[in-house]
């Protein structure tokens, strides 16, 4: 009996949860399908006010990037700092002190992270407004996420394989890239997409530091530029278009699912042998 | 007959707890030692304490000293007292790559040319035994392997650096009766060129392989003689009861 309510409990809340999440893309498609054409992808936004014609292109091409600074920065030290913690660190004192200090930094509210980022990286080291910046501040807020998901996935690895490989008098670093990470990458790959997908729907954090209300197809990671969330924020809030709001906002949503099921596509086509072509290339 | 490692005066604590007390013993060149007692009583502690894998334990605290060929392995690297004592473990841990990779883990680590690693490998896997059963699916994934498979391609892989000393910490304890046979009769050919120190439960396998044997209880070696003195001569009671099944 008690078997079968929690198997009947799990499965109303996974059939809510879907029935909620289909709801959510329904809603958008139904809304946002007649504002979608080639030309709202490839078009840079026009009209007067801005935003009413026109495309999303600069928003795509500038969320990418914002994405794609914050992933690679969060990712370096979210690695290193993991492996650190695991493999490296005695001291559990330390160790749970850098845990505390990780998790403030998961505490701070996005939009503090956004002013931070604009009094010390925009006014004080005068980088200005850019993409830099934006991805930084991006990259401080994923960062404790994936961190602490790439620590669960190192944790995870049987010690007994890390013993045996040391036993050999093979030393950290070589066990680390030849057996710890070939076990681990698709859990890293998989934490860095959700982490993605969580940065480019981020606006706080961008709003003062790197996102702007138009700007041009960014040239280098010094210039400013536009971001989905931010451009579907400005087109309801100043009442521009009701239509391409919901357009954008579908585009947005596509791009994050694309992103989280970057892992998933992976897996089907076999990674493994990605991996394995990619070395033989190599040697 | 040369002892190639010793033990001086070995303690270790984990917090307050101490799990070997003092231990004073002298492994002989090209002989097979087992290591006895119930369980608990520190003997994996010791195994691990002797080619310093115990070290990256964090909560260890190790006193005392160990001779590696008269030298103190405190004063040589880790890595090459590993290289030296190669060491097996109670369940076969193969790594999740194919046979022959497993075999070339250490030897593209100290950078073994291919060819020669080729003959390494094949080499290493017929003394073992395993190359028969796995020469023509050696690009198989060992975690196929059945579990004596596994164990014997750990120890082929143990082997591959060539080590002067074998450590086994229980390998034949998930193992059914052929694979311990096999194991067995490996180990004793093995005994020419390699010094063998086996931890190990099943008393007859001891009394079958081990030139000597040194038997342990609550961290303290009880005594330390030829196997055949050990069984049938012991000189202490608790060693007596132990051996006799009463105890234990």
């Amino acid at each position: 009996m008690k078997h079968l309510s929690i198997k009947l409990w799990s499965i109303i809340s996974i059939s809510l949860v879907m029935i909620i999440i289909s709801c959510i893309f329904g809603f958008l498609f139904i809304h946002g399908y007649e504002g979608i054409s080639y030309e709202f992808f490839i078009k840079e936004p026009n009209g007067m006010p801005l935003g009413s014609e026109g495309g999303v292109y600069n928003a795509i091409i500038g969320s990418i990037c914002f994405t794609g600074i914050a992933t690679i920065f969060s990712f370096v030290f979210a690695l290193s700092i993991a492996t650190y913690l695991v493999f490296y660190e005695k001291n559990e004192k330390i160790k749970s002190f850098i845990r505390f200090i990780i998790g403030i930094i998961a505490g701070v509210p996005s939009i503090v992270l956004g002013l931070f980022g604009y009094s010390f990286l925009v006014v004080y080291l005068k980088i200005g407004i850019s993409i830099l910046t934006g991805g930084i501040v991006l990259g401080i807020m994923i960062f404790p996420f994936m961190e602490i998901r790439f620590e669960k996935t190192l944790l995870e690895v049987d010690i007994n394989l890390i013993y045996a490989s040391l036993s050999m008098g093979v030393n950290r670093t070589y066990t680390f890239f030849k057996i710890i990470l070939p076990i681990c990458y698709k859990d890293m790959i998989r934490a860095t997409c959700l982490s993605a997908s969580f940065a480019m729907g981020a606006t706080a954090p961008i709003l003062l530091t790197g996102a702007v209300y138009y700007a041009d197809i960014p040239n280098s990671i010094f210039s400013p530029a536009m971001a989905l969330p931010l451009h579907l924020y400005l087109l309801i809030s100043e009442g521009i278009s009701l239509k391409n709001a919901y357009a954008t906002a579908l585009v947005l949503i596509v791009l994050l699912l694309l992103i989280n099921s970057i892992p998933t596509v992976l897996d089907m086509i076999g990674g493994n042998k990605i991996v394995r072509f990619i070395k033989r290339r190599k040697s | 007959m040369l002892d190639l490692l010793s033990v001086e005066n070995l303690s270790v604590r984990f917090h307050d707890q101490k799990v070997l007390r003092n231990i004073n013993a002298s492994f002989k060149k090209n002989k097979i030692t087992a290591i006895i007692g119930p369980s608990g009583c520190g003997k994996s502690t010791l195994l691990k304490t002797l080619n310093t894998l115990l070290m990256e334990d964090h909560e260890a605290n190790i006193e005392g000293k160990i001779l590696f060929d008269n030298e103190n392995i405190d004063k040589i690297e880790k890595e090459k007292i590993r290289q030296k004592i190669g060491m097996v473990f109670q369940n076969p841990v193969p790594f999740p790559l194919s046979i022959y990779k497993n075999m070339e883990y250490a030897l593209k680590y100290y950078g073994v040319k291919k060819d020669e690693r080729k003959m390494i490998i094949e080499e290493k896997l017929k003394v073992t035994g395993l190359y028969e059963e796995v020469k023509d699916s050696l690009n198989k994934s060992a975690l196929k392997l059945s579990g004596g498979q596994q164990q014997r391609l750990c120890i082929a892989r143990a082997l591959s650096i060539e080590p002067e000393i074998l450590l086994l910490d229980e390998p034949c304890s998930s193992l059914d009766v052929k694979n311990t046979k096999n194991i067995e009769h490996m180990l004793l050919a093995l005994k020419d060129q390699y010094t063998i120190i086996i931890v190990t439960h099943n008393l007859f396998q001891a009394s079958r392989i081990a030139d000597e044997t040194l038997f342990m209880l609550d961290g303290e070696v009880i005594e330390f003689d030829l196997t055949e003195n050990i069984f049938n001569h012991p000189k202490e009671q608790r060693t007596k009861e132990y051996v006799m099944g009463i105890y234990g």
